[in-house]
């Protein structure tokens, strides 16, 4: 399709308009449509079928270690996957409990169903929200605003059927649709999804608009009825008791804890590994080179990379009613028939009927340099981009910058600043700052060990990092959210000062506490805080030795346990604040979006200037996280900057015309095409090329 | 040097520049509304030029690129050294000394972390490059021998360093050149007597409160200067660059500066950065190059550990095998540093302290070594009453030699006072030379042995027993034992005639190559105070790891805690061999590890 602009001869006057269009319902859609609503933005989403509107595309399972974090991070900025979570699950499990509660991942079995049906009826229900069913082909453009980084700038969407629809904002959150290719075996066809169409148009679109584009792989396992496995032999691994919920809002789950299901581990055998390696020749996807992602690697990838031993798998409820099993740890692309040899060679699955085979996708992404903090694309003014398509992988990452995303393409319409999450805030800032910054080969997934302040931005104190700077900047969190966010933060405070106030000498500490190993070397007088962060006290038991005034603060079992918490990571938390102060510096320090850094009269090298472009860095935050910048190179950027501003500002002023015309439109392209193939290995650019 | 009183600091007028190749930057106090109304930094901290022009206002080094420009018997401040360029966790070390703020010597340049320089994962240490918070130091002025040397501390300590080191009588105006004693506040010791300037902040070059020590420029004076504050609380060396990049922060960097000085630096900071790196190419590169690798790993399992606990590719073994790595890691940097301390020494100037019963002529020895009066001598007992400090070169080696009051139990409370200092400096000695008088001991190692226990001198530290007032001998061929008892070697002389000089000078040469170990030969050892510093850091993580795994190698604590503990130790390790991301260790995890389902 042609490129259309917003120049009235389509008849845009009549065109229906949204503040905030949304395309795609998937993690990141519905997230950052329900968020651009409850900012406040009359917002459109559109989707292929309203019914798949929720749909877990792979895993029936949300969270996990990093990703419980994420999950409490969206639902601490009033998010919705949180609370449909503890509305569809059917085995919650905190993983890592022995491990600090800094790292604990809050993880869930959710029925597949329930969470579509609660997602569903979440969307449905939000004011300012319609949702459409649609395909989107094309977008509306126009000149760019001034002063403003971005060639043109998307002013609404073409659709399917020719209409249009006009947006103050646009988020484009389609998963792996763009030109969505499935594999299995040796057979491909084109589609998003097991049953759906790709978007074909959308891609064609972004590519003329001249993002960089990658191509990324991911796989799904074969399906399993649940009568024909036999469990007998196998591990099985109960849920908590109580589950614990992921939503600060909900009191508990939904399900009765003794209700809950189980799953069952069993392992691959050799002749697993037989099959494989006898057949690679018939799986495409496996020999193809696009990045596929390390930690969620096909069995083949295993087999191949780490041979001669079992590989666990785990097998996972698809829902109380549901007689599906999703064997965890299965991931395939052989073909079907093969697939089934393999999963029968599994104890427990001899006799397993398979009800739908793995399959490969394979599927463009937008390099996400090419986006602010805010999820706002540098090149079309307006568009925002989640999920996916910027190269994550994982529920929780699409869903996490769905809510920025929905949140910044409000605040854009409303001609608010921007909502950014800084590293030294949360998860959710670092994974984007990291995607924006740096980059990704391949899907990227949250980790801990990506997360700097790991001791700080821990899942029990994500309201009280989140939940205000939501209500108060975005406007994307509900009054009573927020209240009960400022009474919890207040009596942490509260409880904090009592413990600290409350000393007494070690001795009697250890009259008072028989039963703890209280260090005598430690300085006394100690404050009940201090004694809190031994490992075997917690409120309860220091509430029997000392019932005034701490038996009220026990009685509250929620804030005891936090209280807890923050006694065990105070020294943490303290030793790492300077440093979080200095990287709020640096990543307060803004470079200016428009910089030509191979044109700046600035001392640097060739190369540190072919790294700053293919970067685009924001602020000297990311700059110093550029690999291969060095420290001179930091210091003569920063002086060039601050010398220029001013003159850069003026320059800006000056109402830039015929901007966004073909000729100049894609003129960006060749570089930016130049820069990803860059990145990718031999065989990669061959790939970018082809694809392109 | 003629210095008096205080004198006015020079500021607000600027001398032409001088013929440096670099432009002048800023133009004094009126350079404060830079063009962006960021303040120039130029305006106070580059009063060098108090030598020898006291009270002449609005002169003396105020070339606007800090060069040094009236000191006597200075050579070569060169006047736009820069920072060394380090490499900075986050990257943003090693700002270059824009304006030619002298290198600060004592931080050698690091190689900047080539291809890696601050990448996220392994966050900063605490305590270092900080917005506000601790308060760093360093020598300003060119490295070597010079005639005087500008030692800086910027941070919130400043001002207690400043009163601690130069007071009394408290702090001196702001931004006034004052002549003061320079002691040691642990010691009470006079180091030097220098002219001290403080800068309170926003008015100084980075912006915070800023203290200026300026004192002779000898090794033992600086070394003694750095090491005091060094030990005050709150107070470290500051690393590679810092104080431009703090200046930096505070929008005092803000330069209209000419094409040539950008270049300039520039090149100065990359030749530093090849410098560094050329340095840390050698075998000293090549072991922590071994520590990084051996800790990066030993940090990606425990990583694994929490990033895949579902999985069962890890294996039992993993935090086993984690603490065991991390222990002897730990075990080998430590064995390194005690070793290391022989390097240090080299640039220090190993400790001499001579020792002894009164009038036994422990001050005539000094001034023989010294081959000038130094100190008073007189046949009263008790003439020494202070320590005397006087660097010397023996041999190629250097030597702060101190002489110290006879050690006796005095009546006299200034004597006493005297003894007790010396006794004081007895204990920090790395040599000791005591000095006995001939006639007065029997010169059998048995006596000998005795004589020398008798001075208390601190246990394993190497001494040298020097029987003076051979001449007393009068032609008797007494020829003591060779070593006394405890085994330290035993020499004759006469420092009144010079006879066993050459044997002595022999003798000490001796212990002093052994002290500061050869630098042609052996292992590569620890130059750098800095180096050092980061390495005791990580030493000491490395420690609280263990701790909290505890030895049973299970879990006993919080992983996630245990896991910051090394963190921290790749952070301080990181600082010298550059750092190591969250890229490099899932990179570690996945290769060693078959996670991920």
């Amino acid at each position: 399709p042609g490129h259309r602009r917003a120049s009235g001869e389509l008849g845009a006057a009549a065109a229906p308009r949204y503040e905030v269009v949304v395309i795609g319902g998937g993690h990141a859609g519905t997230e950052a449509a329900a968020a651009a609503a409850r900012g406040g933005a009359r917002t459109l989403l559109l989707t292929h079928r309203i019914g798949t509107i929720g749909e877990m595309s792979c895993n029936p399972s949300f969270g996990g270690i990093g990703k419980g974090h994420l999950l409490r991070e969206v639902d601490a900025l009033d998010g919705l996957c949180g609370r449909v979570c503890d509305r569809s699950g059917v085995h919650y499990k905190v993983l890592n409990r022995c491990k600090g509660p800094a790292v604990w991942g809050l993880r869930a079995q959710i029925d597949r169903g329930l969470y579509k049906e609660n997602m569903q009826k979440e969307i449905l229900s939000t004011p300012l929200l319609t949702v459409r069913e649609a395909s989107v082909e094309d977008l509306l453009l126009t000149e760019p605003e001034p002063g403003r980084p971005g060639k043109c700038q998307v002013t609404g969407v073409v659709l399917g059927d020719g209409s249009t629809v006009c947006a103050g904002s646009v988020i484009l959150t389609t998963g792996t649709f763009l030109r969505g290719m499935i594999h299995i075996g040796l057979e491909t066809h084109p589609a998003g999804r097991l049953g759906d169409q790709p978007a074909i148009g959308l891609a064609l679109t972004l590519e003329k608009l001249g993002f960089a584009m990658g191509r990324l792989k991911t796989g799904t396992p074969p399906r399993l009825a649940k009568d024909t496995i036999d469990f007998s032999g196998l591990e099985e691994r109960a849920a908590d008791i109580p589950p614990v919920p992921f939503s600060f809002l909900s009191e508990a789950v939904w399900i009765k804890p003794e209700d809950q299901l189980s799953c069952y581990l069993t392992r691959t055998s050799l002749k697993a590994q037989e099959i494989i390696r006898d057949n690679l020749h018939l799986n495409n996807h496996v020999r193809e080179t696009t990045r596929g992602p390390r930690y969620c690697p096909s069995l083949e990838s295993k087999v191949l990379r780490f041979p001669d031993r079992e590989h666990q798998v785990w097998l996972e409820p698809e829902g109380l009613e549901s007689n599906v099993i999703y064997p965890q740890g299965m991931s395939m692309t052989l073909p079907p028939e093969l697939q089934e040899q393999v999963i029968k060679t599994v104890p427990g699955l001899e006799k397993a009927k398979m009800l739908q085979p793995g399959y490969g996708v394979q599927y463009d992404f937008l390099d996400p340099r090419q986006l602010t903090a805010s999820l706002e694309s540098r090149l079309v003014q307006h568009l925002f981009l989640a999920g996916q398509i910027n190269g994550t992988t994982g529920y929780e990452e699409a869903a996490a910058q769905g809510v920025i995303a929905g949140i910044n393409a409000c605040l854009r319409v409303q001609g608010k600043p921007p909502f950014t999450v800084s590293r030294t805030e949360g998860y959710v800032g670092v994974l984007i700052d990291d995607l924006t910054t740096l980059g990704t080969s391949e899907p990227y997934r949250m980790f801990t060990s990506r997360v700097e302040f790991r001791m700080s931005l821990r899942p029990d104190n994500a309201d009280a990092r989140l939940t205000l700077r939501g209500f108060e900047e975005a406007g994307c969190v509900s009054q009573q959210r927020y209240e009960q966010a400022v009474k919890m933060r207040a009596a942490l405070d509260e409880g904090i000062a009592t413990l600290k106030s409350l000393q007494f000498s070690i001795s009697k500490w250890s009259q008072l506490l028989p039963g703890v190993p209280i260090s005598s070397s430690r300085r006394s007088p100690a404050s009940a805080f201090d004694i809190l962060q031994y490992r075997d006290v917690n409120l309860e038991i220091l509430a029997k030795a000392v019932p005034e005034p701490l038996g009220k603060l026990a009685q509250w079992r929620e804030l005891a346990e936090r209280l807890k918490i923050e006694a065990a990571y105070e020294w943490c938390v303290v030793s790492q604040q300077q440093e979080m102060a200095e990287v709020r510096h640096d990543e307060a320090l803004e470079l200016p979006d428009d910089l030509d850094y191979f044109a700046i009269d600035a001392s640097l090298s060739a190369e540190v200037r072919e790294k700053l472009d293919a970067h685009r860095p924001q602020t000297i935050g990311a700059v110093s996280r550029i690999p291969g910048i060095t420290p001179a190179a930091i210091v003569n950027l920063l002086r060039f900057v601050k010398t220029n501003h001013r003159k850069t500002e003026k320059l800006k002023a000056v109402p830039q015309t015929g901007e966004c015309f073909p000729g100049k439109m894609y003129s960006g392209k060749a570089t930016s095409q130049r820069q990803i193939s860059a990145e990718f290995s031999e065989e990669e650019k061959k790939f970018v090329k082809t694809s392109s | 040097m003629a210095l008096s009183g205080i004198v006015r600091a020079a500021r607000g007028r600027w001398a032409r520049p001088l013929s440096c190749a670099v432009p002048p930057v800023g133009t004094g106090d009126r350079g404060h509304r830079g063009h962006t109304g960021v303040r120039v930094y130029t305006g106070h901290t580059g009063d060098r030029g108090h030598t020898g022009v006291p009270g002449i206002p609005g002169d003396g080094g105020h070339t606007g690129v800090r060069g040094h420009t009236g000191h006597t018997g200075d050579r070569g401040h060169t006047g736009a050294t820069g920072d060394r360029g380090g490499p900075g966790h986050t990257g943003h070390t090693g700002a270059p000394g824009v304006a030619g703020v002298a290198g600060h010597t004592d931080v050698p340049g690091v190689p900047s972390a080539p291809g890696a320089p601050g990448v996220p994962g392994v966050p900063s240490a605490p305590g270092v490059p900080g917005v506000a918070g601790d308060t760093i130091f360093a020598l300003s002025s060119a490295p070597g021998r010079c005639g005087v040397a500008v030692i800086r501390a910027s941070g919130p300590g400043s001002q207690g360093a400043l009163r601690s080191l130069a007071g009394p009588p408290g702090l001196p105006p702001p931004r006034l050149l004052a002549l003061r004693s320079i002691r040691d506040p642990r010691t009470a010791e006079t180091l030097d007597r220098g002219l001290v300037v403080w800068f309170p902040g926003p008015h100084s070059f980075t912006g915070e409160d800023c203290a200026e020590l300026h004192v002779h420029g000898g090794p033992a004076v600086i070394s003694g200067v750095l090491g005091a504050l060094g030990r005050l609380p709150g107070l470290r060396p500051a690393e590679p660059g810092e104080f431009s990049l703090r200046a930096f922060r505070r929008g005092k960097l803000d330069l209209t500066a000419a094409e040539g000085l950008r270049d300039l630096i520039g090149a100065e900071t990359e030749a530093q950065r090849r410098q560094a790196l050329r340095q840390l190419r050698g075998e000293l590169g090549a072991l922590y190059g071994t520590w990084s690798r051996a800790l990066t790993q030993a940090l990606a399992h425990i990583e694994a550990l929490i990033d895949f606990s579902e999985d069962d590719g890890l294996g039992e073994a993993v935090l086993p095998r984690a603490l065991g790595a991390v222990r002897a890691l730990e075990r080998e940097i430590r064995a390194h540093l005690r070793d290391g301390r022989r390097g240090e020494r080299l640039r220090a100037g190993v400790r001499a302290v001579i020792a002894g019963p009164p009038n036994a002529g422990k001050s005539s020895l000094l001034n023989l070594l010294c081959r000038r009066p130094a100190a008073i001598v007189s046949p009263v007992a008790g003439t020494t009453r202070d320590v005397l400090e006087v660097p010397l070169d023996i041999g190629g080696f250097p030597l702060l030699l101190s002489d110290t009051a006879g050690l006796r139990d005095p009546r006299d409370p200034l004597e006493r006072e005297g003894v007790t200092r010396a006794r004081d400096r007895l204990c920090q000695a790395d040599l000791v030379l005591a000095v006995l008088d001939v006639t007065s001991v029997s010169p059998t190692p048995g006596s000998l042995g005795a004589a020398l226990a008798a001075l208390q001198p601190p246990p394993d530290t190497p001494c040298v027993l020097v029987l003076n007032k051979a001449d007393l001998l009068g032609g008797q061929g007494v020829s003591p034992s060779a070593t006394c008892a405890q085994g330290h070697p035993v020499t004759l002389l006469s420092c009144k005639t010079g006879q066993g000089l050459e044997a002595l000078l022999e003798l000490l040469g001796q212990q002093l190559a052994q002290l500061c170990g050869n630098p042609l030969l052996g292992s590569p050892s620890l130059t750098q105070t800095r180096h050092s510093r980061h390495l005791e850091a990580c030493a000491t993580a490395l420690s609280r790891f263990g701790d909290i795994i505890g030895d049973t190698g299970d879990i006993s604590g919080d992983l996630a805690v245990a896991a910051e503990q090394l963190r921290v130790a790749r952070r301080e390790l990181g600082r010298i061999t550059g750092s190591v991301g969250a890229d490099d260790i899932l990179d570690v995890i996945f290769r060693d590890f078959c996670v991920g389902k």
